[in-house]
């Protein structure tokens, strides 16, 4: 039965993303990443991960996806001109498919993988605290980092969006 | 919360020593400091503030210059950080190169109607990564600096964004750097699955660690999975510094990003580049020697060949310096391939450190006259924008000449010392066929380096403008007084080491 589970989440993420890259309509696009994220949740969750399933359907599912939809909506994007790929192309696509496939079929060949045996997960995969202890304690040089980051990023929209101001124009007195 | 775990929490809280990373810190401060002040400063006084960051960050610089390192050889924030002479040495780097990005970002903001202040917070920002990614022991810091790098990369090159062609370069960086990160992260996260496995000897409660890392790895040394963790890593380590095949993003970033984001670039990422590589590939994936050196052989030998015959054509002075920065990468690869090993290896690390400093020297002074020099549209700047450079002003044209040398490598200059230590270094190693590419590569950089030193030094014929008609070339504004002082600084930095290596030779190589 879980394995049944396991195998449909697996699809659903695989189709998921294959409809991403495959769909022209990007209000599709954006749906199939929805459903992908869906499926990735589905598979955390098998896992006894539930801390990281629901901050992966509320942060990527919730917030990332709805605002990639809410942009390409508001941009109202069609799909575009249809472009036939020249010959160089797709011969330069067919040889670096042809050795990424030797390379996948070799690194098969003389692959060694052992059979996983199930062990207990972690007691603490799923617990809140035991995540907050570790990022103000251990990690805490990373968190704050990451915190410089958000500061750089918050930065950088403002330097690249903000509209010219003229400087030296007094303003109009009415 | 449990007792034990409390315990664990207090015991990981005291091993943050935060005075161990007081220069990042200092420049994080250095970088708020500017923000604040642009809230509080009356608006006729910002022209300041470039001026602050550049005495902040230079009175920074001569403090960890003058006071020896604290807590070398030591871990701390739990095994996250690993504080070494290495990265003492690159922490001047960064910094040296910082403030000289600071230095060329004042001279070409100054034209410009564009948000002066931001840039300083954000190369201080950017600078106070690589200096963290230097020194990172664990791969959960490793990705956090090098990914707070990247992004104010990102930024910094769009940061004209009045020119569509700096825009242009900053979606190309965005996208390729999410992809080499992508790549990365997903070597870490196999490396991680395959190292935390319990049923294989050696595994690792904390498996990110370098340490707890190259322990499982010298005990599986024919791991499939670990194997593929390793390429990926390292090829999304190569798209940082350049190397083919993944150099595909260079020339046109080089030359849309504002050209002091290029020096930016071209030094500092790169450095941070070759600093993680050289920890990575000398100690965390060592027991995988027998993959990881025929791979960075084929990249070095290709990266030498592909940057030195790519530059040939260039005529865009900025696609040309990116060019020849991944054949510069080449070169470096080859001392890190050299550092492999055992009788070579300290004087392979020794000149990979060496040919980073005359790099930067020679590199921050070609940048320097190219920031002056440029036109309206910073990225069109063209080898025949150059002509009678040498006629109206001799200063800069010698500046360019020297820095151009020394990139080239021609004998009384830096760069010369530099490609010779490699190359020796290469020579005991018993690297013959990859040293024969990289002297052919020397041969082909002097063609492309000496046309761009024609083009400033002797014009073209033409005939005597006739009476009333303007005069075709195109008129060099003077040099203004700091950066005709940090020229000298550099170019006697490069003619200096050219000639005697003796106390900075002796420092670099005693790591």
């Amino acid at each position: 039965m879980a394995e049944l589970i396991f195998y449909f989440f697996a699809a659903l993420t695989a189709g998921g993303a294959l409809g991403v890259v495959l769909n022209r309509n990007t209000v599709a696009a954006a749906l199939c990443l929805l459903l992908s994220l869906m499926g990735l949740a589905g598979l955390f969750v098998l896992l006894d991960a539930y801390l990281l399933a629901a901050l992966l359907l509320l942060v990527y599912a919730g917030a990332v996806a709805a605002l990639f939809l809410f942009v390409v909506m508001l941009l109202d994007m069609q799909g575009g001109a249809k472009r036939t790929p020249g010959w160089l192309n797709l011969g330069a696509s067919a040889i670096g498919f042809a050795v990424l496939l030797a390379g996948v079929a070799a690194t098969l060949a003389r692959a060694h993988l052992p059979e996983p045996v199930v062990t207990a997960a972690p007691s603490f995969g799923f617990s809140l605290k035991y995540y907050a202890a570790q990022l103000f304690t251990t990690y805490l040089l990373p968190v704050q980092i990451i915190g410089f980051l958000l500061l750089i990023a918050m930065l950088g929209v403002i330097v690249i969006s903000k509209k010219p101001r003229e400087e030296q124009t007094p303003p109009a007195s009415p | 919360m449990n007792p034990s775990l409390l315990q664990q929490a207090a015991e990981a809280a005291a091993n943050n020593s935060w005075v161990l990373i007081t220069p990042e810190i200092m420049l994080g401060a250095i970088a708020l400091l500017l923000l604040a002040l642009e809230l509080v400063l009356p608006k006729k006084h910002h022209e300041l503030i470039p001026s602050i960051s550049i005495a902040a960050q230079l009175g920074l610089f001569v403090a960890l210059l003058v006071n020896r390192p604290i807590g070398l050889e030591t871990e701390p924030f739990n095994g996250l950080l690993r504080l070494t002479g290495l990265g003492h040495c690159l922490r001047l780097y960064f910094l040296a190169a910082s403030l000289l990005v600071s230095l060329l970002g004042a001279v070409a903001l100054a034209r410009r109607k564009l948000p002066r202040i931001e840039f300083f917070a954000l190369v201080a920002v950017v600078t106070a990564a690589l200096m963290l990614l230097a020194q990172a022991n664990h791969f959960v810091l490793l990705f956090v600096a090098l990914e707070t790098a990247t992004i104010g990369f990102y930024i910094l090159v769009s940061y004209f964004r009045s020119s569509p062609l700096s825009l242009e370069a900053g979606l190309k960086y965005l996208v390729m750097g999410a992809l080499s990160s992508a790549i990365l992260l997903f070597g870490i996260v196999l490396l991680y699955g395959v190292a935390g496995n319990p049923q294989l000897a050696g595994h690792a409660a904390d498996p990110l660690h370098f340490g707890a890392l190259r322990h499982f790895l010298s005990a599986n040394p024919d791991n499939l999975l670990a194997s593929v963790g390793i390429v990926l890593v390292l090829s999304g380590v190569a798209f940082k510094i350049g190397a083919v095949p993944f150099q595909i993003w260079v020339p046109d970033v080089y030359q849309g990003a504002p050209t002091p984001v290029t020096a930016f670039l071209a030094v500092s990422s790169k450095a941070a580049g070759f600093a993680v590589l050289l920890v990575l590939t000398q100690e965390v994936f060592s027991p995988y020697q027998g993959l990881v050196l025929p791979l960075l052989g084929v990249m070095a030998g290709a990266t030498i060949l592909l940057g030195n015959i790519a530059a040939l054509t260039q005529h865009n002075v900025k696609r040309l310096m990116g060019l020849s920065g991944v054949a510069h990468a080449g070169y470096l690869l080859l001392g890190i391939i050299a550092a492999f090993d055992d009788s070579a290896r300290q004087l392979a690390v020794g000149a990979v450190l060496f040919y980073l400093v005359a790099y930067l020297l020679a590199s921050m002074t070609v940048f320097a006259v190219m920031t002056h020099l440029a036109g309206e549209e910073d990225a069109e700047q063209e080898l025949g924008h150059y002509t009678e450079l040498a006629q109206q002003r001799p200063f800069l044209a010698w500046m360019l000449a020297i820095g151009l040398g020394s990139l080239a490598g021609i004998p009384p200059l830096a760069g010369f010392i530099g490609k010779l230590a490699i190359f020796v270094a290469a020579f005991k190693a018993g690297l013959y066929p990859l040293l024969a590419i990289a002297i052919v590569g020397v041969v082909l950089s002097i063609y492309y380096y000496f046309g761009w030193i024609r083009a400033a030094f002797f014009a073209p014929w033409r005939a005597a403008p006739q009476a009333g008609e303007a005069p075709v070339a195109r008129m060099f504004a003077p040099a203004g007084l700091p950066l005709a002082f940090v020229l000298c600084l550099l170019a006697a930095g490069t003619l200096l080491l050219g000639l005697y290596q003796g106390a900075l030779g002796q420092w670099l190589l005693a790591w």
